[in-house]
């Protein structure tokens, strides 16, 4: 941004006529106040929708029509001793308001407490009989059909504390409490198919507590990190007949997580630094049946997973102009939970039965090397490795490979400083194979079926470039380009021709920035992502050949025409397709699938007038539009009658007014 | 009722002028002279606000408002102690055609090399979260802190929930319509941020993830996925991203396809499993509801694992049904 430059100093100005004229230019002293101490702020206000705005108030609260209350602030106090009391609200009138309180002597103690909620209100409306919503009991057309709106509260309590010790030691405590209520959209299918709702009832906790050293060479950070989740919910009853005589259907079960951590990294030379990293998990499902198994005796399933990673990386520049990278990663997931036998299986079974606990253990590397080249440019280039080793069961469903390996090989010119143009061109080829796949047999021992391969099992070639540019074009304006073109070719099991085939992302974009003025400035962009995959199914194969494709650009102006008065505004559109294309390679034809198409439009004005030093009239508009042609729900009619509903267009104007006032 | 509330710069340098022209200035003059010039924030500071301030084209004095402000903490900067002694930049030598620029200067494209910016910050932010920075994917494309962060404001927009993103966007722009798609986090809500999923400043996890791997990274917010289950599914196991487009989707839940198609993409093609998309008036079977309201989900409602023990008639929680 350009600015003005006073010929002189204004600070050397007041302060000069300070000196000279003491009191008389009191109100320069508090010029200089103004500039240099914190300053607490406050608006409050009132806001209106003009109309229900169920994809607009998702998250922000205001999703029914009407009239909130507008309220925000932050009040921060700091003494000469650098102790800061803060206080902060935002959305405090809305379902997503925030609270923290702050008090700390800076460079020495400090804590805080922290509230928040985070509500996410459904983006249907349920027309359904379904009494006991949000409950583990519920009745299927417990009442005549009428209209429900579903939401999903979060509220948090954090809290937190810090203490600086002596010698470069803190220790840091913090712990969070979230409790999760209401009802998420659910149901149950086969013969018949119904409504439910998942009743949510849940508290997650987060312990943490921190031990960190930082010396002039060698920085830790070690400690503990626990994470418990209980659902006050275990399973849900209901009058289904579904599977009769057994109405309960299970709900996320307890579980908990305690990880000891170690970080640490050590500058050996102004040249060449290492870190680590080492932790251990030991992760628990021990959460009660709620009912006793049918073929085993266990009151739990005894879920254990011990968890252990080891990571090293070094960074050295031995030359000038050469820079090295190298990075290893241990990760071994171990799930030790005991196998017991739950399910009396067929023989064509695709389960033997038992459960099957699931280990995963990751080895990745890197190494990456950069040399500098004259006019700023740098050239790089790296490979990087990573395996994964599953443990892999007798009897399967789903094809089974012990080992992945992908290798990486990445090349790169990049030039990061430069008045006028920077950037990079870079390019990763990327290769995935691993361990024969391994036969699937159902529980008989008779050979299954062997014709996939899963999309994350399977060999994989990965060609991706990516271009950005970054150009200075005048002292006024400034465009970015960024292009990211990747595709993917996939490997199948031999014999089979099905399974995923390939894949291609794109995202084109161009950005600008203009400084129209001193007072005035505007941003423009432009974007198209496009993203298609392929893959082929069925003995007699159909092709599904899918795109997601969209379309965006955005305007931005902002300015202070004059010192009492700023003002802006912020207009993006989005038009997104959804193409589900079938064909038939061979036997029955295939559906012919309508596109789903997503237009997002969202306007945002504002104007700031002061109306006197310290206090502003606020008026926000926005304009919301949200418009899809998405057929999923409009089609469909559960057993029960129950209809799932979205309004096709949904326009919001929300206007809002408020008094920000500021003072220190 | 007063105007212009902000600074009354060009009245303030008219009014200087005129008077240290007409009376005052010479004596005002003699008297500074005399002694010399306080600092106003950080120790040492006089040097440079003697001609920086906020009239300046990098605005320098809401540093004051910062933690970097706060003097009684001994461990906080110096002018110098960032910007380096700059004794060319304060004193300009007499055959010097333009003032020589400060000896490390905090800008992206034109500053200094980033290693050496980044090096300012770290000599004292290189603990904590940032132990790991030099060996993160920014610090290797020379990704400076000044990049992000605004240190002379009192107001550093990557430190604020509402405004983060946009700072992490100005990158990586192939994120900026995803955000947005109709399936998605309230990050333009700034109920969650980057920041809950990734260390910008570098992890021992991929990605710069804030845990070890993608799943503990999800499971803070989404712990019920957790399990270990009676029956586990194995992608849910392995890496939420296997199903997940974390970022943002058109296809409801975060799904990077709609069911069938991404069920598909990894169950063998037996029975109802291999069925094309279709889209019945209602639940007439199976295979003809796998496109419409959840899709396999209709079905398979405890698809990230069940807990259930029993062994329930038609493969009730063998299949994730109950």
């Amino acid at each position: 941004m350009n600015r003005h430059t006073h010929a002189v100093p204004l600070t050397a100005i007041a302060a000069a006529l300070l000196a000279v004229f003491g009191p008389a230019l009191a109100a320069d002293a508090e010029e200089i106040a103004r500039l240099t101490k914190p300053e607490s702020t406050i608006e409050f206000g009132i806001g209106h929708a003009d109309r229900d705005g169920r994809r607009f108030g998702q998250y922000s609260g205001l999703n029914e029509k009407g009239a909130y209350g507008l309220l925000s602030g932050t009040l921060i106090q700091r003494d000469d001793a650098g102790t800061w009391f803060i206080l902060s609200g935002r959305n405090l009138g809305l379902e997503s308001r925030e609270l923290r309180l702050e008090h700390n002597r800076q460079g020495n103690w400090g804590y805080f407490i922290e509230y928040g909620e985070i509500t996410r209100f459904d983006p249907y409306t349920i027309n359904t009989g379904l009494t006991g919503i949000g409950t583990p009991i519920q009745t299927i057309n417990g009442t005549g059909l009428r209209n429900v709106d579903l939401k999903v509260k979060r509220e948090a309590v954090t809290l937190g504390a810090s203490k600086y010790l002596p010698a470069g030691w803190d220790v840091q405590v913090r712990y969070k409490n979230e409790e999760k209520d209401g009802a998420r959209l659910w149901g149950e299918g086969g013969a018949p198919t119904n409504f439910l709702t998942d009743p949510i009832n849940q508290t997650t906790r987060q312990l943490e507590v921190i031990l960190g050293y930082t010396g002039e060479k060698l920085q830790l950070s070690g400690g503990y990190y626990g994470a418990f989740f209980d659902n006050h919910n275990s399973f849900l009853t209901s009058n289904s007949t579904l599977f009769a005589g057994f109405p309960q259907r299970a709900l996320p079960p307890g579980n908990q997580s305690h990880q000891l951590h170690l970080s640490g990294g050590y500058t050996f030379s102004p040249t060449t630094r290492g870190n680590f990293k080492v932790a251990y998990a030991k992760a628990s499902q021990t959460d009660g049946f709620f009912i006793t198994p049918t073929n085993n005796s266990r009151g739990d399933l005894g879920g254990r997973v011990d968890t252990t990673l080891v990571q090293m990386g070094i960074v050295a520049r031995p030359l000038p102009k050469l820079s090295l990278t190298g990075n290893v990663r241990y990760e071994d997931k171990n799930d030790k939970t005991p196998l017991a036998f739950y399910t009396v299986v067929a023989g064509g079974s695709t389960l033997d039965g038992f459960n099957e606990p699931r280990s995963i253990r990751t080895l990745a590397g890197k190494l990456e090397a950069s040399y500098a080249l004259p006019m700023s440019f740098r050239l790089s280039g790296g490979i990087e490795y990573d395996q994964k080793k599953r443990n892999t069961f007798r009897v399967a469903s789903v094809t089974q490979r012990q080992e992945t390996e992908e290798i990486s090989y990445s090349v790169g010119i990049r030039r990061s400083m430069s008045d006028s143009v920077t950037g990079g061109l870079s390019y990763i080829h990327s290769d995935r194979d691993g361990s024969p796949f391994l036969t699937t047999i159902v529980n008989s021992g008779a050979t299954g079926s062997n014709l996939i391969a899963p999309i994350h099992l399977s060999d994989r070639k990965r060609d991706k470039v990516r271009l950005s540019v970054n150009w200075q074009a005048t002292e006024q304006l400034s465009l970015q380009f960024r292009a990211d073109e990747s595709r993917d070719n996939y490997g199948q099991r031999d014999g089979s021709i099905l399974g995923a085939q390939k894949g291609q992302a794109s995202a084109y974009s161009v950005d600008a920035a203009y400084t129209f003025s001193d007072k005035w400035q505007g941003t423009a962009w432009i974007s198209r992502d496009d993203t298609r995959f392929e893959q082929l199914t069925r003995t007699t194969p159909w092709q599904a050949s899918l795109r997601n494709v969209g379309d965006s650009f955005g305007l931005g102006l902002r300015g202070k025409p004059y010192s009492w008065l700023e003002a802006g505004g912020d207009l993006s559109y989005s038009n997104i397709t959804d193409e589900n294309r079938q064909q038939a390679l061979a036997g029955a034809a295939t559906s012919v699938i309508p596109d789903f198409t997503t237009k997002l439009t969202k306007l945002n004005l504002f104007a700031k007038y002061a109306v006197e030093k310290n206090t502003s009239i606020r008026v926000n508009y926005v304009y919301d539009r949200f418009d899809t042609n998405d057929w999923t729900w409009t089609t469909w009619t559960y057993t029960d009658g129950t209809r799932v509903l979205q309004n096709p267009v949904q326009k919001v104007h929300f206007i809002g007014i408020s008094v920000y006032h500021r003072w220190q | 009722m007063k105007r212009g509330r902000t600074l009354p710069a060009a009245a303030l340098q008219a009014l200087a002028l005129a008077l240290g022209l007409a009376v005052i200035a010479p004596a005002a003059h003699a008297q500074e002279a005399k002694k010399p010039r306080p600092d106003m924030i950080m120790k040492g500071d006089a040097a440079c606000t003697r001609c920086h301030d906020e009239t300046e084209e990098y605005p320098v004095l809401g540093i004051a408002k910062t933690r970097h402000g706060v003097r009684a903490d001994a461990r906080t900067p110096t002018c110098v102690s960032c910007h380096g002694q700059s004794e060319t930049h304060a004193n300009k030598p007499p055959d010097a055609k333009e003032r020589p620029k400060p000896d490390r200067i905090f800008k992206r494209a034109t500053g200094s090399p980033a290693e050496a910016q980044n090096q300012a910050c770290l000599t004292c932010h290189q603990g904590g979260k940032r132990i790991h920075w030099q060996s993160s994917m920014h610090a290797s494309r020379d990704v400076t802190c000044a990049s992000c962060h605004q240190v002379h404001l009192a107001h550093d927009r990557a430190r604020d929930k509402f405004t983060q993103a946009e700072t992490c966007l100005a990158c990586h722009k192939e994120l900026r319509a995803q955000i947005n798609r109709p399936s998605r986090h309230p990050i333009r809500e700034g109920k969650v941020t980057c920041a809950d999923c990734h260390n910008p400043h570098g992890s021992a996890g991929p990605k710069n993830m804030v845990r070890d791997n993608v799943n503990d990274t999800c499971y803070a917010c989404h712990m019920e996925k957790r399990g270990p289950f009676v029956r586990n599914h194995q992608p849910v196991q392995e890496n939420c991203a296997i199903c997940h487009n974390p970022h943002g989707t058109t296809a409801p839940n975060l799904l990077k396809q709609r069911p069938p198609f991404l069920c598909q993409s990894c169950h063998e093609p037996t029975g109802h499993r291999s069925s094309p998309g279709s889209f019945p008036g209602g639940p007439t079977s199976t295979s003809a509801a796998n496109l419409v309201a959840r899709g396999c989900v209709n079905c398979h409602t405890n698809i990230h694992g069940t807990n259930n023990p029993l062994d329930t008639p038609a493969s009730g929680q063998r299949v994730f049904r109950r």
